[in-house]
């Protein structure tokens, strides 16, 4: 197995607040607060692999994906990315990675799709000769072919996004960075970009994909790395980050009931469940309980209801998903 | 650096002077608002020197004494050419900068292995284009108005002097760029500078007439030179050789101008991936 991004101690330190020329000048020591994005993260990618990074917004995806494209420097630790390391050899990287960062906002809008491209491939030096049939054949891998030569301003946002993913692939890239892909897309566009990506691992090609879309991440990767406040809190596959809930269904309860009853139902719960999440909503109790069988867990909670005078207003079975994961992991919902 | 990536950034060069070139034929607005000032300006100096000169002819001999020509129109006009040629290449790359840093084009271009140089002066080429507009309107306009004919030889000569200028003058510009992008704006420095170049290099007066101080200041600024030659070739019919000494000033000023912003380039762009700063805005 050949690895294509190997991160050890990975850290970024950014300063909070602005230090300003005066105080520079009169050589006042810097006050400003350091804030850690980026906590020691140990990262190994393997060729063809679709890895995922899945977290809340602020959790430190972005950082990475953009120490890992070479525009941020590491403020510890290293990596290196294709063979090459990640400071001292960051052209020799940029040959060979493609990356969608920010969106649809990064190509110019007074320019046809050709045109973008054609400027951007001299950038990523692709010889002369190859240049319109790489662009031709990446046109029609993003199907963009029938409005090559319209401005790009005349484009739905999903025609953006799928021009920014041409782009990123005219160096043929090894290894592709998608910062939150489908964000902003509509179900059809993000669909059909989800697709290019298994495409795209079908072809051989790591990718590294960030997204807080959970059932993005579990259709689409591999493995994936669930960060937050900038750690990696658990790595493994799809199923087996399920697996290690140690439940194969969660059951989504709403109880009425005074909050003097919220213990005692709770602990008449256990023998049936895992209570991960509680909350405390106008007046009613809601419950999320990681169990093995809703089957079973079900006619406990009548019964802990009954016992407890309280009324159940609404239960809802569903399979474990990487949501529930992260909410075991962390305490909180991925969009919190 | 291989020669294979010198012939690949240079390839890069071309293809970002074609894509300024393609994105400022799709504001064809801007070239209209070009024609309006480099003749309504000029003009109202024209009219005030004759105010002040009352056409007598010991005063047009003083000039013509200091100025070596008689062209009053054809001075001024030259010179306002200048300053407003100036004025777009010292915001041209600051501003081209800041645009893609704002649009978000400035992280995809650096992610791309081309050489940071043709990032700062890749877009450099599409500056002469406006050279080129300015001083054709300001031809047309001497011609029509004022009965001066500039021919095609003269033309010629002046577009060297303009070539010659341009790295010294660009360079000052991609200073500013690496200011934009160290603290997201530089328009009181640029303005700074600008009303230097006005004040001190002889826009619509011979430098000649300024304190000896003053003088020795405006002889160590690109664009005093430029503005001298091209008056030269332009309007005393001087032939390149007698410039050469000044175009050889205005590209040890380019090669000098050039090595500073290529050092500063280099530390701000480190500044930014250190700091995050290229996707700020």
């Amino acid at each position: 197995m050949t690895i294509a991004i190997e991160a050890t101690g990975l850290t970024k330190d950014f300063e909070k607040g602005r230090r300003t020329i005066w105080q520079r000048l009169r050589g006042e020591p810097d006050r400003r607060e350091t804030f850690r994005a980026v906590d020691e993260i140990d990262l190994r990618v393997a060729t063809g692999e679709v890895f995922g990074i899945l977290g809340p917004n602020g959790a430190g995806k972005t950082t990475t994906m953009r120490m890992l494209a070479t525009l941020l420097e590491p403020t510890s630790g290293s990596a290196t990315v294709l063979g090459h390391d990640l400071v001292a050899e960051a052209r020799e990287i940029r040959r060979r990675l493609g990356a969608v960062l920010s969106g649809e906002r990064s190509v110019y809008w007074k320019l046809t799709a050709r045109e973008n491209l054609e400027y951007f491939a001299a950038l990523y030096h692709v010889p002369p000769a190859q240049t319109a049939e790489r662009i031709a054949s990446i046109l029609e891998i993003v199907k963009l072919t029938d409005r090559a030569d319209d401005y790009v301003e005349k484009f739905s946002t999903g025609m953006r996004q799928r021009l920014v993913l041409a782009r990123a692939l005219l160096p043929a890239p090894a290894l592709l960075l998608l910062d939150e892909p489908t964000v902003g897309l509509d179900p059809q566009a993000a669909r059909d970009l989800r697709e290019r990506v298994l495409q795209l691992r079908d072809e051989g090609r790591t990718v590294l994909l960030t997204t807080h879309y959970m059932e993005e991440a579990d259709q689409l990767c591999d493995r994936i790395a669930i960060v937050d406040h900038g750690r990696i809190v658990a790595l493994d596959t799809p199923e087996g980050l399920k697996r290690a809930l140690k439940a194969t269904e969660v059951v989504r309860l709403e109880i009425g009931a005074p909050e003097a009853r919220d213990e005692s139902l709770i602990g008449r719960l256990a023998a049936g469940g895992t209570v991960a999440q509680r909350e405390r909503q106008n007046g009613t109790l809601h419950l999320t309980v990681h169990c093995e069988s809703a089957r079973e867990l079900v006619p406990l909670v009548i019964d802990a209801a009954r016992a407890e005078s309280a009324a159940v207003h609404n239960i809802q079975v569903q399979p474990v998903s990487l949501e529930d994961v992260f909410i075991s992991l962390t305490g909180r919902a991925l969009r919190e | 650096m291989s020669s294979a990536d010198l012939a690949a950034d240079l390839r890069a060069a071309w293809a970002a002077t074609r894509k300024e070139w393609r994105i400022l034929r799709r504001y064809p607005g801007s070239f209209l608002s070009f024609i309006f000032w480099p003749i309504a300006l000029p003009l109202a100096f024209v009219f005030q020197a004759q105010a002040f000169s009352g056409g007598r002819e010991d005063t047009m001999a003083a000039f013509t004494e200091r100025t070596g020509t008689n062209e009053v129109a054809g001075f001024l006009f030259v010179g306002w050419a200048t300053y407003m040629w100036l004025s777009i290449i010292l915001w041209g790359p600051g501003t081209s900068l800041r645009t893609e840093q704002i649009r978000g084009s400035l992280e995809a271009i650096f992610m791309t292995p081309v050489s940071r140089l043709v990032i700062l002066f890749g877009p450099a080429v599409s500056q002469l284009v406006w050279a080129i507009w300015i001083f054709v309107v300001v031809g047309v306009a001497l011609w029509i108005g004022f009965g001066v004919a500039i021919g095609p030889l003269e033309a010629l000569r002046a577009l060297i002097v303009i070539v010659v200028g341009v790295p010294a003058l660009y360079a000052v510009g991609a200073l500013f760029a690496t200011i934009v992008l160290r603290f997201g704006d530089a328009s009181a420095l640029v303005q700074a500078v600008r009303g230097l170049f006005t004040a001190l290099c002889g826009m619509s007066f011979p430098i000649v007439v300024l304190p000896d101080w003053a003088e020795t200041v405006a002889r160590t600024l690109p664009p005093t030179y430029l503005i001298a030659d091209l008056r030269s070739v332009l309007l005393n019919g001087a032939q390149l050789g007698s410039v050469i000494g000044d175009l050889g000033i205005l590209l040890l000023m380019g090669a000098v101008l050039s090595a500073l912003a290529v050092v500063a380039f280099r530390r701000t762009e480190l500044y930014a991936r250190r700091g995050g700063r290229l996707a700020q805005y």
